[in-house]
């Protein structure tokens, strides 16, 4: 195998990669702080896609569109959403994964309603670019640079702030955050608002790569969540170190046969990894990391 | 709550096993009289989905196993039917096979998920995994090389060509559709009786029980493992039925397999009542038939209807109509005595 | 003394459970025979509930043995170890909430005997704990002595070679502590028993031989008067330091 394709191949996996931990971050926050399972992660997805191609066709730069309108949007959302819906189902993990099932379903018949069914978007900035003998998408390119800022993001947040200290507490311990002089109910709005607009911005970031339509969450969800669930309960290590377990090997059979089959590999890797993992990777190993 | 004594809880029994023969027998005989056609067709579909509701009532209302992926069994139901019976071109011996192949599946995959002691929050990402994998494989499957036998798998499309039930060892003679409504009919009240029947039996009160405490039951000696197994391999045969009833009055296609079904069963539970038996079939049935007439409306998307009555029921009535229901009868019943 | 050479009816070998890097249960050796009532004492955090996991198969331990009968049964299911005639009570009362009083018991049986034999063996087992009047309750109703009551009867019932008791007396009112002491020390006439406890009052009105745990380890095991005067003993409960109680290697 010449190096050209080794590096294709190489640059696939990354990108593969790097767009599972984008689609999976917001979902990690509010699974791994809150334990809140929101199926509605998908549909976030979609708002920040949909935000980012109405601030476009209004007339706004791309990348803010991306990077601010629609995180900004969906955040809000969030917000919304938490007060209205998630507030009164704490503890109850059964009850909250099926209010956002119905929420999921609303929203994607509300923006049928309003948008249609068919595909809209913008083509992938960033051109292509040359790497040895072959080409490839700069946005590609840009995506794995974008899910590496995001992790360090976060771990700068999570280790450096007040906000990120007692995050990190609330984690370990709920009631932590009452003893911190802050309300946990304040700490969990924060939390949701701030996982839905990680969503939004991913949705933003991956509406050029195949364009936005209603339901595109479902496709993503599914990843995301066997993502997070593979990675276990630790927010970074856990989502970095299954991205990169599935995301590659999905890459490899992808690559070694059809992008079906390829995702039909990922998802049996996932369960074969909770069969000897059954509180995912980092139940068992970095344990106590971030 | 009060646990009846036995007399009491045998009377009721007794009743409920009646009040769902009479009410399967109204139904075959009457229904097919009073509506047409295309409604029978509609009704029969209604019913095929009410059974995959009861599957799902059992081993999670009763098993405590929450199943993601139900609609897993019943696609592999249907599937199994239409390649079977493509094939033998009887459907008399596609039948068994039809309910045969989702069972060995819910048995494999239970055996995998209980002897892997895999938590419940996981349990449910591998079911929806499995069924997500089963809905990619079979709309990958398009084209001519992906044939079992006779029987062209059809990709996203399915299988149009699925034969409808014909009468058992005449391979001829197919079926008319207010036959197989009948059929189906029955299959629910089979599959009510039976349920009722395998929970009342030893075996089925262990499997109560492990619901109630798992920890306490394998004090007690009991090999959780064997139990939980045995329900869900029960649960996934139920589906098959509703699988092969379904692939007999419409058609087999991947959508059988789709999220939106697997979602559409729990939803179906949550309303009508986890816990009861009788609930989900009423809470599948009435959301099938909100359902059909919300999409018959033209400004409001069905989904919408359906997610904001999802929400609704999941703050208002957490336990379900059912259950509702009767805690609302019997704070009635109560007064009354005053 | 025969007893000397009978094979004992439960032994541990060097049993040890680490939790990362806590060593929770630290090279335990224990021996009970058929017949004894053995009380296992310690201050909380001794390693007494870590050990009684080891012994009910809710945890595998990290190293060491555990033989019934002299067969090696370490890392056994649950299950398993139910099944060898070992009745197990936990602290806090494993029960089946939804059922009644009367179906749980029936329940502990049910393995074992035939329907009609199951129910008349549950009803003696409610007759013996004095709880036949509670038998159509539910169990989630009921208040926490009479739980650990119907928990006893659910133990009791199979007739069990070997009963494990953590913590029996736990939010029991006086009363029904002294019937719980009376109830123990009947049941030790056919069954052999091992009672977890740090009711130090219960141990004085109950045992015979007594084991002590302390950070881990057994710090002392003898007769329960010896215990209860030892200093070392009253050392450990109290906190002060633990230089004073070490035990010799």
């Amino acid at each position: 195998m010449d190096v050209d394709l080794a590096l294709a191949v190489l640059l696939q996996a990354l990108t593969g990669i790097g767009t599972l931990v984008i689609i999976s971050l917001g979902l990690a926050v509010i699974f791994g702080m809150m334990r809140v399972i929101n199926l509605a992660h998908g549909e976030f997805l979609m708002l920040g896609g949909y935000s980012a191609i109405l601030a476009v066709k209004a007339g706004a730069n791309i990348w803010i569109g991306m990077l601010l309108v629609a995180p900004v949007v969906v955040g809000a959302v969030g917000f919304v959403v938490e007060r209205v819906l998630i507030r009164h189902l704490y503890g109850r993990m059964i009850d909250t994964m099926l209010a956002t099932w119905g929420l999921s379903l609303a929203l994607i018949g509300g923006v049928t309603m309003i948008f249609g069914n068919s595909v809209s978007g913008f083509s992938a900035p960033l051109g292509s670019v040359a790497i040895g003998g072959f080409r490839t998408s700069g946005y590609s390119l840009f995506l794995i640079g974008a899910a590496a800022a995001l992790v360090v993001c976060i771990w700068l947040v999570l280790r450096f702030t007040a906000l990120g200290l007692i995050a990190r507490g609330t984690m370990q311990n709920p009631d932590i955050a009452a003893t911190l002089g802050v309300s946990p109910a304040r700490v969990y709005a924060i939390t949701f608002t701030i996982g839905a607009a990680l969503s939004g911005l991913a949705g933003g970031l991956i509406a050029p790569l195949s364009g936005v339509v209603p339901t595109m969450g479902a496709a993503y969800i599914a990843k995301a969540f066997i993502t997070v669930i593979t990675g276990g309960s630790a927010i970074l290590a856990g989502t970095l170190s299954a991205s990169v377990l599935l995301g590659a090997v999905n890459t490899v059979g992808t690559f070694l046969t059809t992008p079906v089959l390829g995702e039909v590999v990922l998802l049996i890797v996932a369960i074969v990894l909770l069969r000897l993992l059954p509180r995912g990777i980092t139940g068992r190993f970095f344990r106590g990391a971030l | 709550m009060r646990a009846a004594p036995p007399g009491i809880e045998r009377r009721q029994y007794l009743l409920e096993i009646g009040g769902a023969i009479a009410l399967a027998a109204a139904a075959a005989i009457g229904l097919p009289r009073a509506l047409e056609l295309f409604a029978v067709i509609n009704a029969t579909v209604f019913v095929s989905l009410a059974v995959l509701a009861l599957s799902l009532a059992l081993i999670w209302g009763f098993g405590g196993i929450l199943c993601f992926g139900q609609a897993a069994f019943f696609g592999l139901g249907g599937y199994a039917y239409a390649v079977a019976a493509l094939n033998l071109s009887d459907t008399t011996y596609a039948v068994p096979i039809a309910l045969l192949v989702p069972t060995a599946a819910a048995a494999a995959l239970g055996y995998v998920m209980f002897f892997g002691r895999i938590s419940d929050v996981y349990m449910g990402v591998i079911t929806l995994t499995v069924t997500l994998i089963l809905f990619n494989f079979s709309n990958s499957t398009a084209g001519d090389e992906w044939r079992i036998g006779a029987a062209p798998l059809g990709g996203f499309n399915g299988i149009p060509s699925t034969p409808p039930l014909n009468v058992p060892g005449q391979p001829g003679a197919a079926l008319p559709p207010e036959a197989i409504f009948r059929i189906a009919v029955a299959c629910l009240a089979l599959c009510y009786i039976l349920a009722k029947l395998v929970l009342r039996s030893s075996f089925g009160r262990v499997v109560i029980a492990i619901k109630e405490n798992e920890l306490r039951a394998e004090l007690l000696g009991y090999d959780a493992r064997l139990y939980k197994l045995g329900i869900f391999s029960l649960g996934g045969f139920m589906a098959g039925i509703a699988g092969l009833l379904f692939a007999s009055c419409v058609f087999v296609s991947p959508t059988m397999f789709s999220l939106s079904y697997s979602a559409q069963i729990i939803i179906w539970v949550m309303v009508g009542g986890l816990g009861t038996l009788a609930g989900p079939i009423i809470g599948c049935i009435l959301l099938q038939m909100l359902t059909t007439w919300a999409g018959t409306l033209r400004d409001i998307s069905p989904s919408v209807i359906l997610g904001v009555i999802l929400m609704l029921v999941v703050l208002a009535l957490p336990k379900g109509l059912l259950p509702t229901a009767f805690a609302i009868a019997g704070r009635l019943r109560r007064g009354d005595r005053r | 003394m025969s007893a000397a050479h009978a094979v004992p009816l439960l032994e541990t070998r060097a049993l040890s459970m680490r939790f990362g890097g806590v060593v929770a249960v630290d090279n335990v050796s224990l021996t009970v025979a058929e017949g004894e009532l053995r009380c296992l004492i310690g201050p909380n955090g001794a390693g007494k509930s870590t050990f009684f996991k080891c012994l009910t198969g809710q945890l595998r331990p990290s190293s060491g043995r555990i033989l019934w009968r002299g067969r090696d049964i370490t890392g056994a299911d649950s299950f398993a170890i139910a099944r060898l005639g070992i009745g197990i009570k936990t602290q806090v009362p494993s029960l089946f909430d939804g059922l009644s009083v009367l179906e749980s018991v029936v329940l502990a049986v049910r393995r074992l005997h035939s329907e009609a034999t199951s129910r008349a063996r549950a009803v003696a087992a409610l007759a013996r704990l004095e709880i036949e009047h509670l038998a159509g309750r539910q169990v989630g109703l009921l208040a926490h002595g009479q739980r650990q009551l119907v928990e006893l009867a659910m133990v009791v019932a199979p007739e069990p070679g070997l009963i494990i008791l953590d913590e029996p007396t736990a939010g029991m009112s006086a009363e029904e502590t002294r019937r719980a002491a009376e109830l123990i020390r009947e049941l030790n006439r056919r069954h052999t028993i091992i009672v977890v406890e740090h009711d130090m009052q219960f141990i004085r009105s109950i045992a015979s031989a007594v084991t002590v745990f302390h950070q881990g380890r057994v710090l002392m095991e003898d007769r329960v008067e010896r215990v209860l005067a030892d200093p070392r003993v009253r050392d450990v409960y109290l906190g002060k330091s633990a230089e004073r109680a070490k035990i010799p290697a």
